[in-house]
């Protein structure tokens, strides 16, 4: 062997050796930042003051990119703090990331808040991605009831202070009053319009959020309703419950669009096929957009939102602060500012986002309730009271995995 | 040579190994490490119907780009007006991303698309190009992207072997279909086959298009392994790590297969 080739030989095998040590060395745990520990309020705007924030959230919702850029990022610069708003594709994406970070024991990320709830909630908080115990800081959190369940547990994970409420949604089936004559008022009646509709009704195919949780509307139908079901996971609930839920969505299968071949891989797919007239119903969590969709025609006039008896699922989003995050005293300055009345308001506005508040119109003073009041009513949507009356806990992150996997493999493989 | 063959096996062999690392289970994001092949051996039948599945949307896109781009090269080589034509169609076509592509093939040929609205097809009675059973539109997509890459590939090294060859060969006295069967094609064969090598290895390996333009099952292996990488429990980081691993692994089967090919060309001796 030339005396080259050996050089080189070395060479590669030192980088192969530092590329494999370097990460693995970077793999223990993040020492916890003692300098953005805070006691009291004043001293989080203090330390806010300059601070740049990223705030990770889904991107695809226009009228949630126009709410932050245009009203919550100015209002932060009034404070002080730069906002700035990533968005992503996919909630995952920011949780991935800041897993990656805890891996590497990043102090400084990339991401400092993240709009989350349910399953990337819950494991995140697993793998100690969120900052934990700071909303009781947050002066705004007094505005909102500290009973409410739906603030304590994300889908049975408690809360803990890990992330601050901004939001509450309401699983909403939509449809076309102009081809749906003989509307359904329970899941099941939806189930036997399906069946003697062909081809104009479908679902995303879970894991997508949509379709996911559409399913466990239906595993609460075939089950007599959500009390039959314990909300935290059990093997041998899961065991019992979930084989008429397969059963009913193979047996509702052919008559779904394409014959159920195939299924929309998102929401947004579910949505083109309604806009595009192929399906009759669409599902969504954000109803709040539809009076939009419609004014601007991308939606048929005939959208309606259709309540059912039993009511649907309900849940809260929230602003989870990631424990890699190295501007926690500007992500704090920012959860508290989407807490106030005046941003609460704003962002419930149908022309802006529409999304129903968190906080509590009893905790308010007759100024700020005023604000709520002044909410235009919508042609299409119902009232948060209307649409969110009997609604349905959601079940524990737990279950969602399973059903979503048994979905896979006995809905779609079959 | 030897800090730019570092610089590259550092960060190639490091990707692949904190991979390789991740699927044996020895970097777990909860947990203790150790050692374990559950990672390759979890998802056994959805990894053998992906591997099918990409080995046949590859193979398409690879077969189909090859004829086609070294039929244009020829014509570009020509010299005449439709060779400039197709020149400067192929020249358009590299610079638009993948995604951008996917994204214009599914407006042009989905359900509702513009080319059954402008033929008042109804949606019921178009064939199922997007998300069917057999992903032509995927396959649509990477043969008029990679096609074009041939074209120009081919074409460049024709344009500065064949001509000399071409003329002697027409002095000589042989016919134009002579001269593509003796003259052109083996010349253009070590190109054609790089051209395949890359082309074959990018279309294994891609996720966008065969999710854009995809169904939800059955899953190429890059969209297998990324619906695991971003699936909520924290066990599935392993499964797509594996799945990374294997998809590499076959890449590099791929690539020692066409230098092999590549060494037994004429040309390339």
């Amino acid at each position: 062997m030339s005396r080259q080739h050996a050089i080189r030989r070395r060479g590669v095998a030192a980088a192969i050796a530092l590329g494999l040590v370097i990460p693995l060395a970077a793999c223990s745990a993040p020492a916890a930042g003692d300098d953005q520990q805070y006691d009291t309020w004043d001293e989080v705007v203090a330390a806010a003051q300059g601070q740049t924030v990223k705030l990770w959230m889904y991107g695809g919702d226009e009228q949630g990119n126009a709410y932050v850029n245009d009203v919550l990022v100015p209002a932060a610069a009034e404070l002080g703090v730069t906002l700035e708003q990533v968005p992503i594709a996919d909630t995952p994406d920011a949780l991935n990331r800041i897993l990656s970070e805890v891996q590497a024991g990043t102090t400084d990320g990339e991401v400092d808040l993240v709009w989350v709830n349910g399953n990337n909630f819950g494991t995140g908080k697993e793998a100690g991605a969120w900052e934990c115990g700071w909303t009781d800081l947050l002066p705004n959190m007094a505005l909102t009831d500290p009973a409410d369940p739906l603030l304590l547990d994300d889908f049975g994970t408690p809360v803990d202070g890990c992330e601050a409420p901004w939001h509450k949604a309401q699983f909403t089936f939509v449809y076309n009053s102009d081809t749906v004559t003989d509307v359904p008022t329970t899941l099941d009646e939806l189930l036997d319009w399906a069946r003697a509709n062909p081809g104009r009704f479908t679902y995303p195919a879970p894991p997508d959020f949509t379709g996911s949780v559409f399913v466990r509307e239906v595993l609460y139908s075939v089950s007599g309703g959500y009390e039959n079901v314990p909300l935290g996971f059990d093997q041998a609930a899961f065991d019992e419950l979930t084989p008429a839920l397969y059963a009913e969505l193979q047996d509702l299968e052919p008559s779904l669009w394409r014959d159920g071949e195939t299924y929309p891989q998102d929401s947004n797919e579910l949505n083109q096929l309604f806009a595009d007239g192929e399906v009759d119903f669409t599902m969504t969590y954000g109803p709040a957009t539809l009076t939009q969709l419609v004014a601007d025609g991308t939606y048929p006039a005939g959208t309606k939102v259709l309540t059912l008896d039993e009511g649907t699922v309900g849940n809260a989003s929230f602003l989870g602060l990631a424990s890699t995050s190295g501007s926690k005293a500007g992500a704090m300055v920012v959860a508290n500012l989407s807490l106030s009345a005046e941003q609460q308001a704003a962002k419930a506005e149908p022309d802006v986002w529409g999304q129903f508040t968190v906080l509590d119109l009893d905790q308010l003073s007759d100024e700020q309730r005023a604000l709520f009041e002044a909410l235009p009513s919508s042609p299409v949507v119902p009232s948060y009271d209307v649409l969110s009356e009997n609604a349905n806990p959601e079940l524990a992150a737990a279950w969602v995995t399973p059903i979503d996997e048994g979905w896979r493999q006995l809905v779609l493989a079959q | 040579m030897a800090p730019a063959v570092a610089i590259a096996a550092f960060v190639v062999i490091g990707g692949i190994g904190m991979s390789l690392v991740q699927s044996l289970g020895l970097l777990p994001l909860v947990g203790e490490p150790r050692f374990s092949l559950d990672a390759y051996l979890a998802n056994g039948d959805e990894l053998l119907t992906g591997l099918g599945l990409s080995l046949g949307i590859a193979t398409a896109s690879t077969v189909l780009s090859c004829i086609i781009g070294l039929t244009a090269a020829v014509v570009i080589t020509q010299g005449r007006v439709t060779g400039r034509l197709v020149a400067a169609l192929s020249a358009l076509t590299i610079p638009v991303p993948h995604l951008i592509g996917a994204a214009a093939v599914g407006l042009l040929i989905s359900d509702s698309g513009v080319l059954p609205r402008m033929l008042g097809i109804d949606g019921a009675d178009w064939p199922d190009l997007v998300g069917g059973p057999w992903w032509v539109a995927v396959v649509l997509e990477y043969t008029w992207k990679e096609s074009a890459f041939v074209a120009l590939v081919v074409a460049g090294v024709l344009a500065s072997r064949v001509a000399r060859y071409d003329e002697t060969a027409a002095l000589l006295g042989a016919s134009r279909a002579r001269r593509l069967r003796h003259v052109v094609i083996p010349l253009a064969t070590p190109a054609v086959i790089v051209s395949a090598i890359i082309i074959f290895v990018y279309t294994f390996g891609s996720y966008e298009v065969a999710w854009l333009l995809g169904r939800p099952y059955p899953e190429p292996l890059p969209v297998l392994a990324f619906r695991l990488f971003d699936a909520i429990s924290l066990t599935s980081r392993p499964e797509a790590a594996a799945v990374a691993v294997i998809t590499t692994a076959i890449s590099l089967v791929v690539v020692a297969a066409g230098m092999a090919l590549l060494r037994r060309t004429p040309l390339w001796r």
